[in-house]
């Protein structure tokens, strides 16, 4: 057998042998790495909206997907908003969680993000950020208090927290929430959130 | 080359000829992921996978494998074994291989396994390449636990995500930023070189 042969037979079979070993383990695996992906998901949207214990997709586009969060009886507690935009070094993913009569923000909660270790990541710190952006007026665009004030009671209504030096990362989140009430707001003038009714179009 | 013994195969891994340290190998994940002890680990024990399974298969079939394809090939077979780990921490693993994020499928990349391989693998008998892993494995592991055992104690209070540190402590942001890796990293090789020396002196 010539060399070239040989060289063309032994790649092409080590090749073939690992593609169809990488097919087996991406059948194994596929299932459960989607159920990961839809858990996380549906812890997101329990943890935003109190009381519910699951969601409903009511409305899809690309990066913006609203849930209906239900109670264990289907009465529907909330919306949740799964939306993401530009952060400081990457994409920030979040989950918005708004009272059924869109008039109030219960809380948000961050799925992805790749921000600056220490600073910008403490987007996801409950205690220094995310505590302050319970129970918010969502009538109005939120703004943001710099510097930032010490307890979540001295912030007005319609007003969160800036994290000391991350501010690109803080009026990220924030230019992320307002932007996905503007478009919550216009698919509810367009009557597209009523439950059950999953017109994606 | 001096025949050894599978003690010495395995023990130069860790120190000798440790990857990190000595070898200066695998530097881009030793340094981007060694920001938190648990993210050290699971790098650690996914290329110790790799690099076991990986040895073992090319030194199984070095001597079918024509010279001029060698390295194709090796790199086939090194990347089914990181697509495995990888879809495997993805499967059973999520928040590990969220925080890991491209590292994982990066260990195709990684220059201890290419560098075993080539300079170990397709030389020796499988048996002997297997405890070469194992060593260099041990020894790669070894190193991004202290380096991210200093980086996370310094940077963030906290060993294994548990304060350890009272909260008198204002955590050293740059250590778990870059930065704080490469000087670390300096520190720590400056350290070992001094033991070296020592020792040789002796």
């Amino acid at each position: 057998m010539s060399l070239s042969s040989r060289m063309i037979i032994v790649l092409t079979s080590v090749g073939l042998i690992s593609g169809g070993f990488l097919a087996g383990v991406g059948i194994l695996t596929k299932d459960r790495i989607a159920l990961n992906k839809k858990m996380e998901i549906e812890r997101a949207i329990v943890s935003v909206v109190p009381g519910s214990v699951s969601g409903e997709t009511l409305y899809e586009e690309k990066d913006f997907t609203v849930y209906g969060a239900k109670n264990e009886a289907g009465d529907l507690q909330g919306f949740a908003l799964y939306t993401s935009g530009v952060g400081f070094q990457d994409k920030i993913s979040l989950m918005v969680g708004v009272d059924a009569s869109l008039l109030r923000l219960n809380s948000i909660a961050v799925l992805d993000q790749k921000e600056t270790p220490g600073l910008g990541a403490k987007i996801t710190d409950p205690t220094s950020f995310l505590v302050f952006w319970e129970n918010k007026d969502f009538t109005q665009p939120l703004s943001l208090r710099k510097p930032p004030a010490a307890t979540a009671e001295s912030l007005s209504a319609s007003e969160v927290n800036t994290i000391t030096g991350a501010t690109i990362s803080s009026e990220a989140v924030l230019g992320i929430v307002n932007a996905a009430r503007e478009k919550l707001k216009a698919l509810r003038e367009e009557g597209k959130l009523a439950p059950g009714g999953t017109d994606a179009d | 080359m001096p025949t050894r013994t599978a003690s010495q195969d395995f023990l130069k891994g860790l120190w000798q000829e440790n990857p990190i340290f000595r070898q200066m190998l695998g530097m881009c994940p030793t340094l981007a992921v060694s920001n938190a002890v648990i993210n050290g680990i699971a790098m650690g024990l996914a290329t110790a996978f790799v690099l076991i399974f990986s040895s073992f298969l090319i030194s199984l079939i070095k001597k079918v494998i024509p010279n001029q394809v060698r390295i194709a090939c090796y790199i086939v077979i090194i990347a089914t074994f990181v697509t495995i780990a990888d879809r495997f921490l993805a499967a059973f693993f999520p928040p590990i291989s969220k925080s890991l994020g491209p590292f994982v499928p990066l260990i195709v990349v990684n220059c201890i396994i290419l560098g075993r391989a080539e300079a170990f693998a397709s030389k020796n008998p499988p048996g002997r390449s297997v405890i070469d892993a194992l060593g260099m494995s041990a020894g790669f592991i070894l190193a991004l636990l202290i380096l991210s055992s200093i980086r996370e104690v310094l940077g963030s209070g906290t060993f294994l995500g548990y304060p350890v540190l009272g909260s008198w402590f204002e955590p050293w942001v740059i250590m778990v930023l870059p930065p704080g890796a490469f000087i670390t990293l300096g520190i720590l090789m400056a350290i070992s070189l001094q033991i070296e020396m020592k020792s040789r002196e002796r």
